[in-house]
């Protein structure tokens, strides 16, 4: 049979118990734990939604499509920024190591709020006009997005290792810091590569 | 004669008019900037209001539709203005002001609604504890009494056994 002392230390332990589950409502409501990490997603899916039919080779004229999408789990309400740019084989891109966007211009932007766990995501429609070709070089007058038809006047030399006039159009993710009061680069960046061909 | 002259200078009035209003009315770089500069400070303001608002605990859904709908505005005013078409930017960030416009207010009347009704629930759910906790410590002492008594007979209605070697 159990001693004296051992039953008494179960009853204290079993009232210490139950006191620790009349407590719990109210410590749920005082006691913060400690969230898991904080991460924002951006992706660019091809033109079935899927992680491929990206578009590649491109011509004047012809319309092409592609998934843009960004999920928020950085814990609350955010406001993101979408910078969309446009470049040749020879500008710059954004510096992951360091952070920092490239110096390019944007041609587009697109804004949103992105409440925890929420998902945002868009079909992209983009071509282009007034592709001219001249002996090395590729030159390109403009790019259409979603109906915006905006001057862009890039030029690429034929790559001779890759056999194509190489252009490339990404997606950079800023994001909104109410501490600084101003939108920072969120060091995330998606691209495809274009090949510009003649158009049929 | 008289009515001839006043006539040509209606007609010229007319035509002048017509000819300048756009002219006067078209709105120049400078402005369209100082009102996207505008717009994007509102809509900032919104936002970190209404932010501050659901981490309190607030209902901002109806405020975030808002929010969503200035952000596409904002969003257009930025595009529109890069093709040098001012008036539309203009337009535009003069919409997303108008949107945003009390949202700021709103947000904050809602944090503190949102705040009150925590603390109070807060009040509420300490005060159940206590009382709980209360009653689980008068019940425990009266409880070790009564199975400490019970576990004292029970010893003491126990018969030695006798074992033969």
């Amino acid at each position: 049979m159990m001693s004296l002392e051992d039953f008494k230390l179960l009853y204290v332990l079993s009232c210490l118990s139950l006191g620790l589950i009349i407590l719990s409502p109210t410590l749920a409501m005082v006691v913060r734990l400690p969230s898991g990490e904080r991460f924002s997603e951006l992706w660019i899916l091809g033109s079935e939604g899927m992680a491929e039919d990206y578009p590649f080779n491109v011509a004047e004229g012809q319309a092409y499509k592609v998934y843009l999408g960004i999920s928020n789990h950085m814990g609350g309400l955010e406001y993101y920024k979408v910078y969309v740019k446009f470049r040749n084989q020879t500008e710059h891109l954004p510096d992951a190591l360091n952070g920092t966007p490239s110096i390019l211009d944007p041609v587009l932007e697109y804004r949103m709020f992105l409440r925890e766990n929420e998902v945002w995501e868009r079909e992209v429609l983009f071509s282009f006009e007034g592709i001219s070709f001249d002996g090395n070089f590729c030159k390109v007058s403009s790019l259409v997005v979603d109906g915006c038809m905006l001057n862009v006047d890039k030029s690429a030399v034929w790559d001779e290792e890759n056999h194509g006039f190489y252009f490339q159009l990404f997606f950079e993710l800023w994001i909104y810091n109410a501490t600084v009061s101003d939108f920072q680069y969120h060091n995330r960046f998606v691209w495809i590569w274009l090949n510009m061909t003649v158009s049929i | 004669m008289a009515n001839r002259k006043i006539l040509i200078y209606c007609v010229t009035f007319t035509l002048a008019l017509a000819l300048f209003t756009h002219t006067c009315l078209a709105v120049d770089m400078r402005s369209a900037e100082e009102a996207l500069v505008n717009a994007e400070s509102d809509l900032a303001s919104a936002y970190g209001a209404v932010a501050e608002a659901e981490r309190a605990g607030a209902n901002v859904s109806e405020l975030f539709d808002k929010l969503r709908l200035a952000g596409d505005l904002l969003a257009e005013a930025n595009n529109t203005c890069r093709l040098g078409d001012y008036d539309g930017a203009y337009s535009y960030a003069t919409n997303c002001s108008d949107t945003v416009e009390g949202i700021a207010s709103q947000a904050l009347d809602m944090k503190l609604e949102a705040e009150k009704t925590c603390s109070e629930r807060l009040f509420f759910t300490a005060a159940l504890s206590s009382i709980g906790l209360s009653a689980l410590f008068v019940v425990s002492l009266f409880g070790w009494r009564f199975f400490k008594r019970k576990y004292v007979r029970r010893v003491l209605g126990m018969k030695p056994e006798v074992r033969e070697g």
